[in-house]
């Protein structure tokens, strides 16, 4: 029964890891920018099912809202200020910072920084085979799975993406081919911005709005992205897996301080023996 | 000719003009009253607090307090004829940035008193610059861990023994046997256990586990396993936000609250009703020296003053944002420089406030107890009920048993 509870809970947080991570590691891997503004916008998801909560909307609207609005933002940040930084990814990620402290302490002003609880649409739990299974974090797990296989359908199976990774892949030769790299970094960022919106939008209610939230993601996002390797779509997907996998499950079996450090431990002896991350792909 | 090039460009201006605005920062601030001692001059209050970063909730609601009383004060004819005047320095939630701006108050503003610092490690950062190199008088609002003894530093929150010499007891009648105390990693909760332990066994309860977690850890299944197999009944939480929202919520979603355990929690005051849903934390009992349900007729005119003064403002008058213990502080020390009559000289004030007490204040009066930097005041417990706190018992006069 505890080993049942266990493998829940393990699947559960790394599923919302997963979810969290997803954006970040496509724009990274895509684009080749690390997007330090990445959790600002998992709290600008967060944020807008609050805002549609109370104004009267239920927060099922917020959720559905969330990506397309996130992803508005995403687009519109790249278009004036985020292409600048494609020649020089350092200035890119202390320009996305940048622009992330800008949102969170935007969201603090509007909060109050305080606490705000927002409710779940599908609330509870239910009995499965004698385990409580909270019903939320099912359904974030069900959402993720679908998420991941769309994503992935859309990168390696379509046109689209394949335009995307050409543009990766060569971005003089593909302008060359007739594609436009331009709008190609716009909609590739705006999807990105607009998966963490998706996420911050449903793992709202299981950790509540604060400025922070985002912040508290970041950290553990780019461990998962250099875990997992830079390149591919596949590698951070099983970066972040594996962070949520030990994140969750080390407190289990070791003091959770310990635990804390060891996840940082254990992910940077990985990489150190193998700098490149779990899957690597030439080009990138 | 003039180079063109070397003149500086409007964008290069503005840029330059933001970035010294962002460096010197907007947390200097002055409130001067609208009349003055020509002789002696005002009484500088410095007032240093979090304004800006996590807990700016907090800080916010203790800058509006203090600008509050130190108003009242003034249009009553200020402390012995001298008017207050107020300082701002933001402590930014950062203890180096703190420091910093805490000397400015001391060594521009020559401010007789500082009143601030929210968490301990705040007050850690500040209390030297202020009280040794500094030679000036300190006052800590926040409810704390105590064992903080230093001369010239007055505490005016609970302390462990006030938080908890009535609570657990009450907890304990109430049918809690099997504790666990699940905690950040910070010294408050190390301090608050090890004082919350040794209550909890000579009333014959029993610790089942104490625990401490990242300060930022939001993940807790493990902890709600333990909880639940272990079949602890009272929850005494020193988790803090941001853990504690999902913490409270995964604890209800597997039965705690439904098999009829208690979560219990001495920092838990209005602000933090916000962080869970009702039915999560239905049953959570606090014990603070205030709350806003309180009923005397004190307690409820100084809520109302302070709504009409603030009107809409989210930062609120709570007991967990240091706010009662910042008012407490104005109104003790206005009583040691009346004795003094109107000297804010250190010594002398310092020997006056180690004797000071107010009749009245949010929750009931406060005394110092001479010599030991800790001032008596009403506890409360109180308990939520589909979202507000309902009052459960009342204390009078609760000895703060340090230094």
């Amino acid at each position: 029964m505890l080993l049942l509870n266990l493998a829940f809970d393990l699947l559960s947080f790394t599923a919302i890891m997963v979810l969290v991570v997803l954006g970040l590691g496509i724009v990274a891997s895509m684009m080749g920018v690390f997007n330090f503004a990445h959790g600002e916008f998992v709290l600008l998801g967060a944020f807008t099912v609050w805002v549609a909560e109370r104004n009267g909307f239920p927060s099922w609207a917020g959720m559905l809202a969330a990506p397309f609005i996130v992803a508005a933002i995403g687009w519109l940040l790249e278009r004036t200020v985020v292409h600048r930084f494609y020649a020089s990814p350092v200035v890119g990620m202390l320009g996305t910072y940048a622009i992330g402290l800008v949102l969170r302490e935007v969201v603090r002003g509007l909060t109050g920084g305080q606490f705000h609880t927002v409710g779940e649409p599908v609330g509870g739990s239910f009995d499965l085979l004698g385990l409580t299974v909270p019903a939320w974090r099912s359904v974030v797990i069900l959402v993720t799975l679908a998420v991941v296989l769309g994503a992935w359908l859309l990168l390696a199976r379509t046109t689209l993406g394949l335009q995307v990774r050409a543009a990766l892949e060569n971005p003089a030769l593909a302008r060359a081919s007739g594609i436009s790299t331009t709008r190609l970094y716009a909609a590739t960022f705006a999807f990105g911005a607009g998966l963490a919106g998706l996420a911050g939008a449903l793992v709202v209610p299981l950790f509540s709005l604060f400025a922070d939230l985002g912040l508290r993601f970041l950290v553990q996002g780019f461990l998962s992205v250099m875990l997992g390797g830079v390149g591919s779509f596949e590698g951070p997907v099983l970066g972040s897996a594996a962070i949520g996998m030990l994140s969750a499950g080390l407190p289990w079996v070791v003091p959770p301080i310990l635990a804390d450090v060891l996840v940082f431990v254990l992910a940077l002896v990985v990489i150190k023996l193998r700098p490149q991350g779990f899957i690597h792909r030439k080009g990138a | 000719m003039r180079d063109e090039t070397k003149a500086p460009t409007r964008r290069q201006l503005l840029g330059a003009g933001l970035g010294t605005w962002a460096a010197v920062g907007t947390g200097s601030w002055v409130l001067r009253p609208s009349w003055a001692n020509a002789q002696t001059g005002p009484i500088k209050i410095g007032i240093a607090t979090d304004i800006t970063g996590a807990i700016a909730y907090a800080g916010n609601s203790c800058w509006q307090t203090a600008q509050m009383v130190a108003e009242e004060i003034n249009a009553a004819g200020g402390i012995a004829g001298r008017p207050i005047q107020l300082h701002l320095e933001d402590t930014a939630s950062n203890e180096t940035t703190a420091v910093a701006n805490v000397r400015r108050l001391i060594q521009r503003e020559r401010v007789d008193l500082v009143i601030g610092g929210i968490t301990s490690s705040m007050r850690q950062a500040i209390k030297d610059p202020i009280v040794t190199r500094g030679r000036t008088l300190y006052i800590y609002p926040q409810l704390y861990e105590g064992q903080e003894c230093t001369p010239f530093l007055f505490n005016t929150g609970p302390t462990p023994a006030q938080q908890c010499d009535e609570f657990i007891p009450w907890l304990v009648k109430q049918g809690a046997k099997r504790f666990c105390l699940p905690s950040a990693n910070y010294v408050w909760p190390r301090l608050l256990n090890r004082y919350a332990r040794k209550v909890i066994e000579a009333n014959g309860g029993e610790v089942v586990f104490e625990e401490y977690y990242p300060i930022d850890q939001i993940e807790y299944s493990s902890t709600v396993a333990r909880i639940m197999n272990d079949r602890v009944d009272c929850v005494f939480n020193t988790v803090i936000p941001p853990g504690v929202g999902p913490f409270f919520k995964q604890l209800h979603t597997a039965g705690f609250l439904g098999r009829g355990g208690r979560l219990a929690c001495v920092y838990y005051d209005e602000n933090m009703l916000n962080v869970n849903r009702p039915e999560e934390m239905e049953g959570l009992a606090t014990c603070l020296d205030y709350f806003q349900a309180l009923d005397d007729s004190f307690s409820k005119e100084l809520l109302a003053k302070y709504n009409a003064r603030w009107p809409g403002s989210q930062y609120r008058f709570v007991a967990g944002s240091a706010a009662t213990g910042v008012w407490r502080a104005m109104k003790l020390y206005e009583q040691a420089v009346i004795a003094t009559k109107g000297d804010t000289a250190r010594q002398t004030v310092a020997a006056a406030f180690d004797k000071a007490s107010i009749p009245n204040g949010p929750g009931g009066g406060a005394e110092m107890v001479p010599g030991k930097y800790h001032a008596k005041m009403n506890m409360y417990i109180a308990v939520a009920k589909a979202g507000n706190y309902q009052l459960q018992q009342r204390y009078e006069m609760v000895d703060p048993k340090e230094c």
